[in-house]
């Protein structure tokens, strides 16, 4: 009888449970942030019988109040507490809902850290992002770059990026809600310290069906300019409201939101703070959808608005070089992405680089955002992505993702003599994901397709930098190169050799479904590689292998060992020593 | 043969001048405020044109257009949200209650030519040139 009771009362527990209400709360839990760090502040009730009759919900026992409640449909609530912090310290959210069937519990248990004010801290930061960069791409780019001493087989050196730092990690990434990354959660992870859902911008989860009214989570560089005043800027090779620069201060669900993202780099949406320094392409979001070629469903127009807004406005590498810009500077290089390094120093193909001949090397952006940015004596943040490896990654076009490494290595060098003669500047240079690109052989130009890979002691060592474009960069035109080739694909036709006018591997069957371009395999040695992803795939993928992180300048020692992604957040904010809750703007 | 997917609409008007276009032709100049039409373009603006070119991953299910491409293309950039067109591709309308059969052959249309911004109201494509098309059929 006793146990029959036991039973009973089991199974009613359990059907208790299944008829009780879920509830979502946001931050999630297990969440940690920086004290004082902004955040909306959401808990959403779905599955309830009929509106709840009463709800609670407490921080540390204490009951909050200021929430805003809606539904966005039947048997759904939500209640948003919208622009809040918490203190230092061990916090617990505790929701209680009632409704028909009685009441729903859930909580979250959250963390907010404080960083105490280092006497030598730095008050900058240069952020890297190498996009696509993983250890192996890194690895890859150091063989063509700096190769080996074919007398005794020692490496000739290493990259500017790993040379001279005061901090080196090996960094993991994973999403909210995959292990897999894109672009824009895994640059929210590094901007925010939290896990991100994929394609989203710093926003956690919600039912919201407006994808720009997401919960947002303040940025580093947001805090940054909030609580110290300090200037924030971003410095891109791709179109500039890609996920990688949004990083900085847009909030979106939806990656893809680009017109809403480029209004949030003036300030209009998001939490309102404005970049100061913008220098990409894209210009498509930034003009009138009146003007042939804009992507905009309206007619701003932020060529002209910026300059009333008090930016210096720039469009090529001449006016950007000549530009004496006060504390603000807009520049857009291109309607759409950069061609590729190699497309605009060494091939310059009409095909590739069309009306588009007059553009600033990634270097040279950099140095003028620095240069503008450091006006301020409160203090900056620069974020500076080579974007392009990752979209060449892509296609397998692993020369032109390739020479954009080394085109980002030539900015990191300037950037370490910048932290150099300013001890106050912190600079980082890491990866957002990985794609699964190796290097497994060496090249033998002089034949076709697969003849002419050769392995262990066939592979011999490459000859990159026999002959050098004006920059100093090897050409990829050499007798002896590398056999490269990627884990993950689609199908496509292998040549192991790179063309002058991209094409893309895989193209649309026009049913769906994917083929290899067979103006690929109609080349010289082109040998068909039956892919290995969904056959709907048109394309490498980025993968879960790790990325490499090097930190120079002050506080780069506090970069170290093996971390996750999220870790970059409060490393560079204990580097700065921010505390958003004491510090007052 | 499964050459016969492809559709071959031969409407009246056999033996209009038509004057071939090619993608590099279509336009002047592309600056970071915007595409210029070239003033070959702007001159064939309601006239017939014929253009070389491939088909483009499809929009929707029923091709009642679709988008002529230089180069065959992977990306669907109604598919994925980050990719993106490239600007020297043009807008293929089927003349109405036909319907294109995809391919991945290199195709040739014919038709009447039409330049300016327009949005498509059911996919919210903003196409920039456009051919009603009277004719298409492989390329040789």
């Amino acid at each position: 009888m006793k146990r029959g009771l036991l039973a009973l009362s089991t199974l009613s527990l359990a059907l208790g449970s299944a008829w009780a209400a879920k509830i979502a709360i946001y931050p999630y839990d297990g969440a940690s942030v920086l004290a004082g760090q902004r955040f909306d502040l959401r808990v959403e009730a779905s599955e309830l019988q009929g509106s709840p009759s009463t709800y609670r919900i407490t921080l540390d026992g204490q009951p909050l109040s200021g929430f805003q409640q809606t539904s966005q449909g039947p048997g759904q609530a939500e209640w948003t507490l919208r622009d809040t912090f918490i203190r230092v310290g061990e916090h617990t959210l505790e929701v209680s809902v009632t409704d028909g069937t009685g009441e729903s519990k859930r909580s979250a248990k959250w963390v907010a850290r404080a960083n105490p004010r280092l006497p030598r801290a730095p008050k900058n930061i240069i952020l890297f992002i190498g996009d696509g960069m993983g250890w192996n791409t890194l690895n890859a780019a150091r063989i063509i770059a700096k190769g080996f001493n074919p007398q005794n087989g020692m490496p000739s050196g290493n990259l500017e990026i790993e040379t001279g730092y005061g901090g080196m990690a090996t960094v993991t990434n994973s999403s909210f809600d995959s292990f897999i990354v894109d672009s824009a959660n895994s640059a929210s992870s590094i901007m925010t310290g939290q896990k991100v859902q994929v394609n989203a911008l710093n926003v956690y989860p919600s039912n919201l069906k407006d994808t720009l009214a997401y919960p947002r989570i303040e940025t580093l560089a947001e805090m940054m300019k909030r609580v110290r005043g300090a200037s924030i800027g971003v410095v891109t090779t791709t179109f500039g409201t890609d996920a990688t620069p949004a990083m900085v201060n847009a909030h979106t669900r939806r990656r893809s939101d680009y017109q809403g993202i480029a209004d949030q780099y003036f300030g209009r949406g998001g939490f309102g703070i404005p970049l100061d320094v913008m220098l990409f392409g894209g210009s498509r979001d930034f003009i009138p959808q009146s003007n042939p070629g804009s992507r905009r469903k309206d007619n701003t127009d932020w060529i002209a608005e910026s300059q009333k807004l008090g930016y210096t406005f720039v469009s090529n590498r001449t006016e950007l070089m000549a530009a004496q810009p006060s504390d603000k500077l807009f520049g857009l290089f291109n309607l759409d992405n950069f061609p590729s390094y190699l497309d605009r120093a060494v091939w310059k193909r009409p095909e590739m680089l069309g009306s588009f001949t007059d553009m600033p090397y990634l270097w040279e952006m950099t140095q003028k955002a620095v240069e503008t940015l450091s006006k301020n004596d409160k203090g900056f943040f620069l974020m500076v992505e080579a974007g392009m490896v990752d979209k060449y990654e892509h296609p397998l076009d692993w020369q032109r993702g390739l020479w954009d490494v080394l085109e980002l290595d030539r900015t990191v060098q300037w950037a370490k003599n910048y932290a150099a003669q300013n001890p106050d500047t912190l600079v980082i240079v890491t990866a957002d994901h990985a794609h699964s690109i190796s290097v497994f052989g060496g090249y033998d130009y002089s034949k076709q397709g697969r003849q002419g890979v050769g392995v262990y002691q066939d592979a011999k060592f490459p000859t990159y930098g026999d002959r050098r474009d004006t920059n100093g960069f090897p050409l990829p035109e050499t007798a002896r190169g590398i056999a490269v080739g990627f884990g993950a694909t689609p199908d496509y036709c292998e040549t192991y050799r790179g063309r002058e006018v991209y094409k893309d591997p895989t193209i649309s069957d026009g049913k769906g479904g994917y083929v290899a371009n067979p103006e690929v395999c109609k080349e010289p040695g082109a040998f068909l590689r039956v892919g290995n992803l969904d056959p709907a795939s048109a394309q490498g993928v980025h993968t879960a292998d790790p990325m490499p992180l090097f930190a120079f300048g002050t506080g780069s020692q506090l970069f170290n060992g093996l971390i996750d992604q999220t870790e970059i957040f409060f490393r560079m904010a204990q580097a700065l020593g921010l505390n958003p809750y004491l510090e007052k703007p | 043969m499964r050459l016969m997917f492809l559709l071959l609409l031969v409407l009246g008007g056999l033996g209009w001048a038509q004057s071939p276009l090619e993608f590099s032709e279509l336009y002047g100049r592309i600056t970071i405020r915007g595409v210029e039409f070239s003033p070959k373009l702007q001159a064939l603006n309601g006239k017939t044109v014929s253009m070389t070119g491939w088909m483009a991953p499809p929009l929707k299910p029923k091709l009642d257009f679709f988008v002529l491409t230089k180069v065959p293309l992977a990306t669907c950039p109604f598919c994925s949200t980050a990719a993106d067109w490239p600007p020297d591709i043009v807008l293929v309308i089927m003349p109405p209650g036909r319907a294109a059969e995809p391919t991945t052959r290199r195709i040739q249309v014919t038709g009447r030519l039409e330049i300016g911004i327009k949005t498509d109201e059911d996919t919210g494509f903003v196409s920039l040139v456009r051919i009603y098309a009277d004719k298409i059929s492989e390329a040789r």
